[in-house]
């Protein structure tokens, strides 16, 4: 317990811990105020405006409803057709509608919440072992193992902490925002299952980039292994390689590629054109799912684990 | 069992002592065979001996396939309240050492105890015991003094007062709140120290930790040591001072590429390169000398003196040159320091216009000439 305990001061006193939380306050401040100066409540004339346009669009989609019905239209845009109805909301510019917005808004948070993860973590270990903190501290507590998880488990109770605290909050003012100077939406039981799945799966993604960081810094010994790493990944793999297999024609080229799987795991599923083929878009796609995002970023995240925490064990330390 | 404690029994021998691969077991006879009907009276003294290093093997080595043997079957034994010197060139083995009696590095083979504790694999039951500073200090730069020794004593469980009472005691009271990066070398050396003594140790293992001590740090290093070691506290000292290890030591061990050289009391390692050696000044030195020569006595002839050795009694000299009209200016003991004879037992003696290679120093073990010159001037 009482390693735990130096464990988190010695976090929270990090100035780069500090630095990145001031960031991440920064950044959600910026989107809400942004979102608060763009939006407005709708006058009756824009409600009226917006009535008309519905009605419109209602009687255009009647018209190409008859046409699929007589077959005249292609599956894919009858089938489009039958899921969009018009909405009231969708007429209405320059208003926040929660219910509307909130998912990107959310997935915003979601990407710099596991930015903030990554770097926090990579830094916390990496500044430790580049300048000795650690091969100090072993001197007072000689389990490396011991050592190391419970700095990872601190940090990872931590970054949930924070990311829990951050969602609630953030969450809760575009909430607000959409009360009084906008419109929540269509908010039903559904939509708030929805959106806590998405929340869920974006902490969970913000735990993985906060353990994957930590365990490259502790493989390279440094911070700046870390990012090197991430750096080096995004652009020779994802750029490079992905230019690569278009040039050879390579099947399915998304599928090598983890941002595919992080796509999915955030989406719940991802659909790719799987040509060359001939045939409706539903006969020439395949879909990834969350469940395929969960079982790659895992074995990627377990298997970065093992290695840090292994090597971890026998190396000679400076 | 505190320090010192002793344990003595007698038993009847039906164990035999098997030795493999140079480490020795106590195993049970084979049944059947008769009684042999002697009795040993046994004894150990179960924490006289506070560090024991048998055999210590490292060899560190790079992707490429290179190698670099850093212990080659080193062995060291502290006792308990010794101030104990740990003496080598640069290179020699002397921070791996430390660094794999701590569990910092893994020793390829060999065995150490800590506190009758087996090292690395029981060394965190010992761990609350031991104050440890390896090399050069290392904290992080951002936090203050007083921080990193709260942060220290939290994750050990040691009470925040006592960081006051360290910091007070390395001289970083005033300073303690600012923060390291802004420290001097001598104060982040102070602040290691302090870190050491946080857990109020039964051993203390420090490497250099004269290392950037202004004149007046390097004697408070040395009165706290000489304090610690009267609170009866052991001390392992490394360093290259070799005229402070000399001060505050009573026992040293000296290595020389990853084997031990010499081990013992600092007086009976200086004392046994003592040549009886002394410098004769004289008007006429030249004549003198062979007055000396003459009677079977090894001299040395410089340009204004000679050395006369195997000398039992000085006032010899005096007597003799005297009745020869030769009136003795000088006559001076030539005692070997510890630095003149690590230099000779570790070869590194420096040559006028020769640039020594680190590994130049002695490989012990191979043929080498153990008797100290004592270097002009280093007299005392």
């Amino acid at each position: 317990m009482s390693l735990v305990r130096a464990e988190l001061s010695r976090l929270l006193a990090r100035r780069f811990t500090q630095l990145m939380l001031v960031l991440l306050v920064g950044a959600f401040v910026v989107t809400i105020g942004t979102t608060v100066a763009s939006s407005h409540v709708p006058t009756a004339a824009e409600w009226e405006r917006a009535e008309f346009q519905v009605v419109q669009e209602e009687s255009r989609q009647e018209q190409m409803q008859q046409l699929c019905e007589s077959g005249q239209g292609t599956t894919d845009f009858c089938q489009t057709l039958s899921e969009r109805k018009p909405r009231l909301e969708d007429y209405l510019f320059g208003v926040f509608v929660f219910e509307r917005e909130i998912r990107d808004l959310v997935y915003f948070m979601v990407a710099f919440l596991a930015l903030f993860s990554f770097l926090v973590a990579a830094s916390f270990v990496g500044a430790e072992l580049n300048s000795g903190g650690m091969t100090n501290l072993l001197l007072w507590r000689p389990q490396r193992l011991t050592v190391l998880g419970t700095k990872l488990g601190t940090l990872l109770a931590s970054v949930l902490a924070v990311a829990v605290v951050a969602t609630v909050g953030y969450i809760a003012s575009f909430w607000v925002i959409a009360q009084v100077n906008g419109l929540p939406g269509d908010v039903d039981a559904e939509f708030w299952g929805d959106l806590a799945m998405v929340v869920v799966r974006g902490l969970l993604l913000g735990l993985g980039a906060a353990t994957l960081g930590f365990c490259l810094a502790t493989l390279g010994r440094h911070t700046a292994a870390a990012m090197g790493v991430v750096a080096g990944y995004a652009i020779v793999w994802e750029v490079g390689a992905r230019i690569v297999m278009e040039v050879v024609e390579t099947g399915r080229p998304e599928t090598f590629m983890l941002s595919t799987y992080l796509g999915a795991w955030m989406d719940g599923r991802v659909t790719f054109y799987d040509g060359p083929c001939v045939g409706s878009f539903a006969e020439c796609s395949y879909s990834l799912t969350w469940a395929h995002g969960l079982i790659v970023l895992t074995a990627l995240v377990a298997v970065v684990a093992v290695g840090a925490f292994a090597s971890f064990r026998q190396r000679d330390l400076a | 069992m505190r320090a010192g404690a002793s344990y003595t029994d007698s038993v009847e021998v039906n164990h035999q002592i098997v030795v493999r691969r140079g480490h020795w077991t106590i195993q049970p006879r084979r049944t059947g065979l008769p009684p042999t009907g002697v009795t040993l009276t046994v004894g150990f003294n179960a924490m006289s001996v506070v560090i024991q290093i048998e055999g210590l093997r490292k060899t560190f080595r790079t992707l490429r396939g290179g190698a670099r043997v850093a212990l080659d079957g080193f062995d060291m034994t502290v006792e308990a309240g010794q101030v104990h010197g740990f003496l080598g060139p640069n290179g020699s083995g002397k921070t791996t050492t430390l660094r794999a009696l701590l569990g910092l590095v893994h020793a390829d083979d060999g065995r150490m105890a800590v506190l009758g504790r087996q090292s690395p694999a029981e060394l965190p039951a010992v761990a609350g015991r031991v104050g440890a500073i390896v090399e050069s200090p290392q904290f992080f730069g951002n936090f203050t003094g007083r921080r990193t020794l709260r942060l220290l004593a939290t994750a050990g469980g040691v009470p925040h007062d006592r960081v006051e009472e360290v910091l007070d005691q390395v001289g970083l009271r005033d300073r303690g709140d600012e923060r390291v990066k802004g420290y001097s070398l001598g104060m982040k050396q102070r602040l290691a120290v302090a870190s050491a003594l946080l857990k109020q140790p039964e051993l203390l293992i420090l490497d250099e930790p004269a290392n950037g001590l202004d004149p007046a740090g390097i004697r408070e290093m040395r009165d706290l040591m000489r304090d610690l070691a009267a609170a009866g506290v052991t001390v392992l000292v490394s360093s290259h001072i070799l005229a402070e290890i000399q001060l505050i030591c009573d026992h040293v061990t000296i290595i020389s590429r990853g084997r031990r050289v010499v081990s013992g009391p600092v007086s009976e390692v200086v004392s046994g390169f003592d040549k009886g050696e002394y410098r004769v000044r004289v008007a006429g030195h030249e004549r003198a000398a062979e007055v000396i020569r003459g009677a079977g006595l090894p001299v040395t002839v410089h340009d204004d003196h000679f050395v006369v050795g195997d000398l039992a009694d000085p006032a010899w000299v005096s007597e003799t040159l005297g009745g020869q009209g030769m009136w003795v200016r000088e006559l001076t003991p030539l005692t070997p320091d510890l630095e003149s004879v690590f230099l000779q037992l570790t070869g590194t003696v420096p040559e006028p216009g020769a640039h020594k290679q680190v590994d130049d120093a002695v490989r012990p073990g191979a043929e080498q000439d153990l008797s100290v010159t004592v270097v002009e001037g280093d007299a005392k």
